[in-house]
């Protein structure tokens, strides 16, 4: 088991370097450049160029920005912020992302779970069609009218939470963004967790353990919702990196200072170190999540680690 | 299931207690070659009959089916259905209410609105007040004086093709890459899953947003990039089940039989693996459809004057609070296509998954 | 089973009321100002920042020179008094006893020279160094900037702590109005040097010389607070106690904002102006910029027609698009220089006749028919199809679909495509002619029509069309470094000249002088709005309580 971690956790390091390399390589790709304002000329372009060291082949580029990175540099934002250091400007929008996308999962989750079970074990019945419907509209509905729709009914017309972001009180200025971000994932957990029961409450141990005399809410959950949470928690993994690191519009809609419209705004300005470190957290925390997702994997289920063994 | 009548004659004489040695006449067939050619408890009937009959015993799906045909109809005859055309601009007759000649006698769709300004609200009906009695925009007109039933028609049109095109790409694609990534196993899938991870790794977004940016903005452009990003979790799925038949008796067989890779890939493992190919098509039009509407949102979307579903949705954002009736209708057949894609896929996925019958 | 519902239903509902039962939200009393922002600030920085955010909040806290008084006239701030050579060609300054930098520090005539040399330092990299050197024609400027000379040898020295002296190559009859633009703020240079790289991005690393102190601010940020300075020179005549920004990018939000009470201003987009016309708090200011667009002369032979060019300017309805697209109260435009940002030696403004070239390019779908059909024959072709690059935001793809359809409309056989893409790349494509029509603005650096003119000459890089026409060329010359540097009047007559080459040529086809709708409450009184350099200017504001 360790060797297989072991294994993982290099492989997972060697991707991460390939990705950024693809980064690298994706910014060289890209039209116009992070110094295009209509008020430069070309010798002020070039000399701006030269000052960032962009002039100089990619492979170099690369070189010189994995080094720096290995020692917390970053570089510096060109045009969002000018000149300031990716990492001060990241140390605080991180954080508010995190918060908010991580309440946004958990309120998704639980409630998912919650209505899941709800229609799986009324499945066939009113309360079935009910959470269907309610799971059906949050995929189906666009988090900016949700987001919208929120602020004008609690922000503006009932003012029970504020309609804009403050540092001051994050607390209740986070609840409408999160409830806004967590409509998709309540929708889809809600959905897996419905099918994942059926399948479950369907199986010969469910009717073993029901026929030994479990019954009632210890069969549900040490049972029936135990099994059916490994392939929920599979679901869940990529929304949590997908929510943790932040959303354009729901950002853009409560003025949230996180990272999802920062990357937004970099890539369109080019802001080159904006956009690849960015890029690069969010890829660091999707394999850093996989990773883990694979090795409890190995851990809960010795069948999983043997056939990887095996290949 | 099948319940096969045991074959097993019984009456013979019982054995007596000497070694008794059979002689022919102690055999005689039965006859019943009748009995075993007709199954009596099962109608013959393929995979495929079958997965229909379920199909259509689930109301939900079935109005998914019907509303996807509604919405593709729609978006096929609709916009020929009055003489204005998508992009041509009455600056004149711009923001103005939905108005049904039939309808309006009843005192809806009649032309009239309410507006909700900052000193109070006043009803108003500018089709009266422009001297417009003559004209009629069922779905109401934008802020240019185009015709919004013609628009949203036409953005269903135009996020309909979008979105098919993509997840049958996608198909292809990610199918063809999880198909052999899965039956090559070892270094070959190693290699193939490495490279997934690093095209998973990398935001979307950037991908996207690069992608639109080097080539020319446009339906094909939209196409490839959504294209680009979504066929990773087909080849998850097809891997996935790659993995599991490879092993069976059939591939092998097959094998044996001296069939070679890609003969067994594609004529042996894919049409077994067909039924949540299908499914995962299904489930990932929608999410085609949401891109498609979030790059409209950052700006990249299909250029004006064309307009798809996502497109109408960000443009009549800014009208919401002043004339909320032009951003309805786009928002009510994005949101039905969504839903009923939703339920074919799970009509489909419980459909085409046997052990979901017996619920 | 029966359990299992109830615990859910009672477990949803728990989260339900748990969600809704937080206290209503309290408005925050303040008698600061509550403003919005569309955009984050790019930069504190005074000599790397461009855009007109960052120009605003660093003169919240930063005086230069000289400051515009609420009708955009240069008058001193730091400067107690100022003198000039009779050549036009020496200004000296002498800065006030009693200004001083939030640590203590006086204000001297160093922390200016720190500052202009790092403006025209070839490291820094200033993108506005050009301030310096074409518009300002400080002496040495441009070869610093090219890297000939070192920056000490700028034209500007400190002749003792509080006296300023700047040479100049060419007399500049508009210097003094620079001296309010950010770029020639001064920076203090032990300050500067004990910040290393983090200058201008937190309070601590930012110094006050104005009416207000940053408090709160992080780089990017979406909100951040500046208090009174009470050490300010002027601290007696600056009434907010501070100043609240806000930064909302999403309309409904903002005016929803405003509704409530959480801002004091903000701006509005067209389609809301019909929902807040009526109102008294709303109002239209100019913000300066002109839209024009640019056809590409050089590269598209077609475009090089007169007719042709003609056609497609007269083709074109200015009122439709600002009447009823824009909304905003942006002003329809016949000539090349926008209107209320320039004025003249007499006071009056250079744009305010706009009938003066209407002529040529007011909206006649006859005429334009005829000088199309003119056109075409001389190119000996039937139809044309044209490309015209557009920003990706909200105005200029609405103004580009209606061009779009006027100029369709109008001129038989002519198909306009629309290419949308974000500004930066929009903008590197006409730099380098890659376009065939472009819908671009530009926003006056300075209150003098050279501004815009000064950008039409052969082979300037702001001239996308890569027009060029010797007579124009000398006129400019002959108002930039000329004869005409020192008669106000005889170079004010000759700018006409200019324009109207610019305007028989239709080098550009202007539309409109953009204006910004906004609202500002009524207990609000004095905000100074500029279309030059600082957009928005707190000094004489009130809020009453």
């Amino acid at each position: 088991m360790k060797k297989y971690t072991l294994k993982r956790i290099l492989t997972s390091l060697f991707t991460l370097l390939a990705i950024l390399l693809v980064l690298f390589i994706l910014m060289q790709l890209m039209p116009g450049s992070p110094f295009n304002d209509e008020k430069l000329n070309a010798d002020q372009r070039a000399a701006l160029y030269a000052k960032y060291g962009l002039d100089q082949p990619v492979i170099v580029q690369f070189g010189r920005y994995v080094v720096n990175m290995l020692r917390g540099d970053f570089g510096v934002s060109y045009n969002i912020s000018k000149n300031t250091p990716i990492s001060q400007l990241i140390q605080t929008r991180l954080p508010i992302s995190i918060g908010i996308g991580g309440a946004a999962v958990s309120i998704g989750a639980i409630a998912g779970l919650l209505l899941g079970l709800l229609a799986a074990l009324k499945h066939d019945t009113i309360w079935d069609s009910l959470a269907t419907i309610i799971s059906v509209i949050g995929v189906s509905v666009p988090s900016y009218v949700f987001a919208l729709a929120l602020s004008y009914y609690f922000g503006f017309q009932l003012r029970w939470f504020p309609m804009l972001f403050s540092a001051k009180d994050i607390t209740n200025s986070s609840v409408l963004p999160s409830i806004s971000l967590s409509m998709f994932t309540m929708a889809s957990i809600a959905r897996f967790t419905r099918s994942e029961m059926l399948e479950v409450l369907g199986s010969d141990y469910m009717l073993l353990a029901e026929s030994k005399g479990i019954s009632g809410s210890a069969l549900i959950f040490k049972h029936a919702l135990r099994n059916a949470l490994i392939p929920i928690i599979t679901v869940l993994a990529p929304l949590i990196v997908d929510l943790m690191t932040g959303s354009l519009v729901v950002e853009k809609i409560f003025a949230i200072p996180g990272v999802g419209s920062l990357l937004v705004n970099a890539i369109q300005s080019n802001d080159y170190n904006v956009v690849i470190a960015l890029s690069f957290i969010y890829s660091a925390m999707y394999i850093g999540i996989m990773l883990v997702v694979d090795i409890l994997y190995g851990i809960i289920d010795p069948r999983i680690r043997l056939a990887k063994k095996g290949d | 299931m099948k319940k096969l009548k045991p074959a097993m004659a019984a009456d013979h004489p019982a054995m007596a207690a000497e070694a008794y040695v059979p002689v022919d006449t102690d055999f005689r067939l039965k006859d019943n070659a009748g009995e075993i050619a007709i199954d009596t408890n099962f109608a013959a009937q393929s995979f495929w009959k079958d997965v229909l009959i379920r199909y259509f015993r689930k109301t939900s799906a079935v109005i998914g089916l019907i509303l996807i045909v509604i919405i593709s109809i729609m978006a096929i005859i609709g916009p020929g259905m009055n003489d204005y055309t998508y992009s041509a601009q009455t600056l004149s007759e711009k923001n103005l209410a939905p108005r049904v000649k039939a309808l309006e006698k009843f005192g809806i769709f009649d032309g009239s609105e309410t507006m909700r300004t900052s000193t109070g609200s006043k009803s108003v009906n500018n089709y009266i007040d422009k001297g417009l009695e003559d004209v009629y925009y069922w779905f109401g007109s934008d802020n240019f004086g185009r015709d919004i039933w013609t628009r949203t028609w036409s953005g269903a049109r135009v996020s309909l093709i979008i979105a098919v095109a993509a997840a049958i790409i996608d198909m292809l694609i990610g199918m063809s890459y999880g198909l052999i990534s899965g039956y090559f196993g070892g270094h070959v899938d190693m290699i193939m899953q490495r490279i997934l991870e690093i095209a998973n790794g990398i935001p979307r977004l950037v991908i996207v947003t690069l992608l639109l940016l080097v080539l020319q903005p446009g339906m094909l452009t939209i196409i490839f990039a959504l294209m680009l990003t979504e066929w990773v979790g087909m080849s998850r799925i097809a891997r996935a089940e790659m993995l599991k038949l490879k092993e069976q008796e059939f591939v092998l067989a097959s094998r044996t039989l001296g069939a070679g890779s890609f003969g067994i890939i594609f004529k042996e493992v894919l049409p077994n693996i067909i039924g949540p190919i299908i499914t995962q098509v299904m489930f990932s039009i929608p999410t085609a459809i949401f891109t498609e509407a979030f790059l409209s949102f950052v700006g990249l979307g299909i250029p004006v004057p064309q307009c798809s579903l996502g497109s109408l949705i960000s443009e009549g954002f800014n009208s919401l609070t002043t004339h909320p009736y032009q951003i309805i209708p786009p928002i009510v057949v994005m949101a039905l296509l969504m839903l009923s894609f939703n339920l074919v896929a799970d009509g489909l996925r419980e459909a085409l998954d046997p052990k979901m019958k017996e619920m | 089973m029966k359990r299992m519902k109830a615990v859910s239903v009672i477990a949803a509902s728990a989260m339900l009321v748990g969600l809704m039962s937080v206290p209503a939200y309290a408005e925050t009393g303040s008698s600061d100002l509550n403003v919005m922002l569309e955009t984050p600030v790019e930069s504190l920085d005074p000599q790397q920042a461009t855009d007109g955010t960052s120009f605003e909040v660093i003169a919240d806290y930063t005086d230069g020179l000289m400051q515009m008084d609420s009708d955009g006239a240069a008058v001193p701030a730091l400067a107690e008094s100022y003198e000039v050579s009779d050549d036009g060609l020496i200004y000296t300054f002498h800065i006030r006893e009693d200004a001083n930098w939030s640590n203590g520090d006086p204000v001297t005539a160093a922390d200016f020279v720190f500052a202009w040399q790092r403006a025209v330092d070839p490291d820094v990299a200033s993108e506005y160094s050009y301030m310096l050197s074409d518009i300002g024609q400080v002496v040495n400027a441009a070869e610093i900037i090219a890297g000939e000379k070192d920056k000490s040898e700028l034209g500007v020295t400190a002749i003792d702590d509080k006296t300023l002296e700047v040479k100049l190559n060419v007399p500049v009859s508009y210097f003094l109005s620079l001296m309010y633009f950010p770029t020639f703020y001064p920076v203090n240079e032990a300050f500067f040097e004990s910040c290393g790289d983090v200058f201008a991005t937190s309070p601590e690393t930012t110094l006050s010389n104005g009416a207000f102190v940053l408090d709160t601010y992080e780089p990017a940020a979406t909100a951040f607070h500046l208090t009174k300075n009470e050490d300010y020179y002027a601290a007696d005549s600056v009434s907010l106690p501070g100043l609240n920004y806000q930064v909302i990018q999403d309309s409904q939000q903002a005016l929803m904002s405003y509704q409530v009470g959480d801002l004091d201003t903000t701006l509005v987009n067209g389609e809301q102006v019909e929902q807040v016309q009526d109102d008294p708090e709303f109002t239209s200011i100019g913000a300066g910029y002109l839209w024009y667009v640019s056809p590409n002369i050089k590269e598209v032979p077609e475009l090089d027609n007169l007719n042709v060019r003609m056609a497609l300017t007269t083709a074109i309805d200015r009122e439709a698009i600002t009447v009823d697209v824009l909304k905003d109260g942006s002003t329809p435009t016949y000539t090349a220089v926008p209107l209320e940002f320039a004025a003249g030696p007499d006071g009056s403004d250079f744009s305010g006749d706009q009938t003066m070239f209407s002529d040529v390019c007011s909206y006649d779908a006859e005429k334009a028919a005829e000088y199309w059909a003119a056109g075409l024959e001389e190119l000996g072709i039937s139809d044309l199809t044209l490309d015209m690059v557009v920003d990706a935001d909200d105005a200029p793809q609405k103004v580009a679909q209606v061009l779009k359809e006027q100029w369709e409309t109008t001129l038989p056989g002519l198909t306009v495509n629309l290419t949308v893409e974000p500004k930066k790349q929009r903008v590197e494509d006409m730099q380098n002619g890659n376009f065939q029509l472009g819908l671009t603005r530009w926003g006056p650096d300075y209150a003098d029509p050279m501004t815009y003119l000064g950008m039409w000459i052969t082979d300037n890089a702001n001239n996308y069309g890569f027009w060029s026409n010797a007579d124009y060329d000398a006129i400019i010359a002959e108002c930039t470094t000329g004869d005409l540097c020192t008669d106000a009047e005889g170079r004010w007559a000759r700018l006409y000249d200019a324009e109207k080459i610019v305007m028989d040529e239709a080098v550009i086809f202007p539309l409109y002088t953009q204006c910004n709708a906004e609202m500002i409450s009524s207990s609000v009184t004095g905000i100074d709005f500029h279309p030059v350099a600082l957009n928005r200017v707190y000094k004489n504001t009130v809020k009453a309580d």
